[in-house]
């Protein structure tokens, strides 16, 4: 069973990827096929989210319950992981821009709140570079991943301040409700699934690489 | 209860006058926080030349600068306060004699004081020296207070966690610039506003906000970043 899971992940999101170029419909008032992003970008930008959300948990664990090493290592690898979904969000949202905007960058809302996100969790794995001694190291950067939970929000209410955003609405619009076309929030909400399914994949790999690579280190 | 927050309260004022006391003894933190922050003044004065800038141009550019100034000066100093015990090994007899939260406060109060008397040097030279009226001098100083608050509290926790890192100073720039970001979007909005005579509005909530979730956030973790 466990051996089939990896391969059923690998058949899913071959077909999300069908579904998002063949089964689903184009949205409208976007240019050309360029809608069709939205079954990468956003699952990608979704998933990094809870990454990070995860990491801070981890590390609220790892801080107040027990102290165990295995937590701190899932909270760092979910911070590295979900820089990776992050980075990934980012660009294929400038891809879209390029097209919808005409630039790759133009300092929307949202383009500035992911690059500071961005920006954050960088300095999380900096400082986690910064100490070599493994308790110390997990402690400091566990303070650190729970600051950014609480800082963070203030983005939400600050930057949209800035200048209007141009970002079409997020599945559930400003009215509470969600407008979207059923196929295709068929295929978002697969394609969310698979991409949460292989984060959690690869962090459950790397978690156990890296207690294979400590315990071969510590005799 | 009351012995218990007297005593509290004296180890807070303990760590205080110590930091002071030391601090007095070199000078090193007001030198290198003053002369920072006048260099820079003097950098941006002159390089905006005798004519300075329109004013519609400057009333949104040189808050931003004014808060440069002081961001850049405060990271240059601020960390010092915790780097200052692990080089020379104090912080050992530290943990022993204060408890956290009244070790944090009285760093707080330290880093506080400061900011503001940073402030208070750099804020009307600044004002002279690039011609820049304030509308509503209320609003700018109250801005000045709880935004010098603001860049104390976040700078003291995260002064804490680089002490006991390598690379202290630069890891400091890039630990504490992110978690001072909003800080810094939010004084730059109100100040802009104090220059215009503009209403402070919700930006002013938020930064008291801030304020406040920083201090109880730095409060509920310090333990933790401290005691090993």
């Amino acid at each position: 069973m466990k051996t089939l899971l990896p391969w059923l992940l690998w058949v899913w999101m071959a077909v999300v990827i069908w579904a998002a170029f063949f089964y689903s419909p184009l949205a409208a008032g976007f240019i050309g096929q360029s809608s069709r992003v939205l079954f990468f970008h956003v699952p990608l930008a979704w998933t990094a989210f809870v990454g990070f959300l995860a990491a801070a948990v981890w590390s609220a664990r790892y801080l107040f319950f027990g102290r165990r090493l295995r937590d701190d290592r899932a909270a760092a690898v979910a911070v590295e992981v979900g820089f990776v979904f992050c980075v990934l969000a980012t660009v294929t949202g400038a891809l879209w821009a390029r097209i919808m905007w005409g630039a790759y960058w133009n300092w929307d809302p949202r383009q500035t709140s992911i690059i500071l996100v961005l920006i954050f969790y960088g300095a999380y794995l900096s400082l986690r570079g910064a100490v070599e001694d493994g308790e110390k190291r997990a402690r400091l950067a566990a303070v650190y991943a729970l600051l950014g939970v609480v800082v963070t929000p203030f983005f939400f209410f600050i930057v949209p301040r800035i200048t209007y955003s141009l970002h079409p609405d997020s599945v559930i619009n400003s009215r509470g409700e969600v407008d979207m076309e059923s196929r295709m929030l068929q295929v978002l909400l697969a394609a969310f699934a698979g991409n949460a399914a292989l984060f959690f994949w690869i962090h459950n790999l790397q978690c156990r690489l890296r207690a294979l690579a400590e315990g071969k280190a510590r005799p | 209860m009351w012995r218990l927050a007297s005593n509290w309260a004296a180890e807070a004022l303990a760590v205080f006058a110590k930091d002071w006391r030391c601090e007095f003894r070199t000078r090193y933190a007001l030198n290198t926080l003053a002369l920072f922050a006048f260099t820079t003044l003097v950098v941006v004065s002159a390089s905006l030349g005798p004519l300075g800038t329109s004013a519609a141009r400057g009333a949104s550019v040189l808050p931003v600068l004014l808060w440069l100034i002081l961001l850049f000066a405060g990271a240059a100093g601020l960390p010092r306060s915790f780097v200052h015990e692990e080089e020379t090994h104090t912080a050992t007899a530290l943990r022993l004699a204060a408890t956290p939260s009244a070790l944090f406060c009285g760093k707080l109060a330290y880093g506080l004081s400061l900011v503001w008397a940073l402030e208070l040097l750099v804020a009307p030279l600044f004002l002279a020296m690039v011609s820049l009226a304030v509308r509503s001098p209320g609003l700018f100083v109250l801005v000045l207070a709880a935004g010098g608050f603001g860049l104390a509290a976040g700078s003291t926790l995260i002064a804490a966690i680089i002490a006991q890192a390598q690379g202290r100073s630069t890891l400091f720039a890039v630990l504490a610039f992110p978690v001072l970001l909003p800080l810094l979007i939010l004084v730059v909005e109100l100040t802009r506003n104090a220059v215009a005579g503009a209403p402070a509005g919700m930006a002013l909530h938020q930064l008291l906000l801030y304020d406040g979730t920083v201090t109880i956030f730095g409060l509920m973790l310090f333990p933790v970043v401290w005691n090993p």
